[in-house]
């Protein structure tokens, strides 16, 4: 089979549903590459100003709607009333798989957003806050977006391979 | 020596479907109103389906249950 044999192959194989969880992922990524670009190139002075980080958030949430309202538009106008469909028990067997993991991933962002917190607060050690002001609302956006990206990620392997019994 | 046996549900969906008309997979999906991934998965095993959708699938081949799903002893 060649390669070009290969890949109509693999595009006729994947579902509506595998496309919607491909473009949110795609979305997701962009997100937290815009996110910690616009980290890493700030100034020390941007960093710890609030209204630098509030607009970043804002862009952030801004692009975020702005993209997922355009993907579902996209999806909309391509699908053939596939929307529409509501999922079979299958597909929302693996929607709570890729939840379970972004549950475990979200909770373990707050508690180590609260500890850093707490290091900040009660002033022990020498923490890494001195350098990276609001470190702890960083680590719960982070954790945010790790958790949206391994939900989608999740949900695409498992609805691929079919082992959801894990 | 000690033979362990353990229990795993298989079908005979492909083979239905090729008698059946040579139904594709996208037929019998939109029949039981599941997806084609769906019908994918439990025909090689690696989904069970809910008690409703195997009886929509030996409703589609006018079988019983029993002939479209079996029970049986794999030994390991």
């Amino acid at each position: 089979m060649t390669r070009s044999e290969q890949l109509k192959e693999l595009l006729q194989s994947i579902s509506f549903r595998e496309l919607t969880l491909s473009i949110d992922l795609l979305v997701s990524v962009y997100i937290s590459f815009f996110y910690v670009d616009s980290l890493i190139n700030a100034t020390t002075e941007q960093l710890a100003s609030v209204s630098w980080l509030s607009g970043l958030l804002l862009q952030v949430l801004t692009y975020s709607v702005v993209l997922m309202v355009l993907s579902y538009l996209l999806l909309a106008f391509i699908s053939d009333n596939e929307l529409k469909q509501p999922l079979d028990v299958r597909e929302k067997q693996i929607n709570l798989i890729g939840y379970k993991y972004k549950a475990v991933i979200l909770q373990v962002g707050i508690c180590i957003a609260i500890f850093q917190y707490q290091i900040e607060a009660n002033g022990w050690g020498p923490a890494i806050e001195y350098n990276i002001p609001y470190l702890p609302m960083h680590v719960m956006v982070g954790a945010f977006l790790i958790a949206e990206i391994t939900n989608y990620i999740a949900q695409l392997y498992k609805g691929r391979t079919g082992d959801i019994y894990e | 020596m000690i033979s362990m046996s353990e229990y795993a549900i298989s079908n005979s969906i492909r083979t239905l479907r090729f008698l059946y008309n040579e139904m594709t997979q996208k037929q019998l999906a939109d029949a039981i109103g599941v997806t084609r991934q769906t019908v994918m998965a439990i025909e090689a095993n690696k989904y069970s389906p809910s008690l409703e959708v195997a009886f929509k699938i030996a409703a589609v081949f006018k079988l019983p249950l029993e002939e479209v799903f079996q029970y049986r002893a794999t030994n390991t």
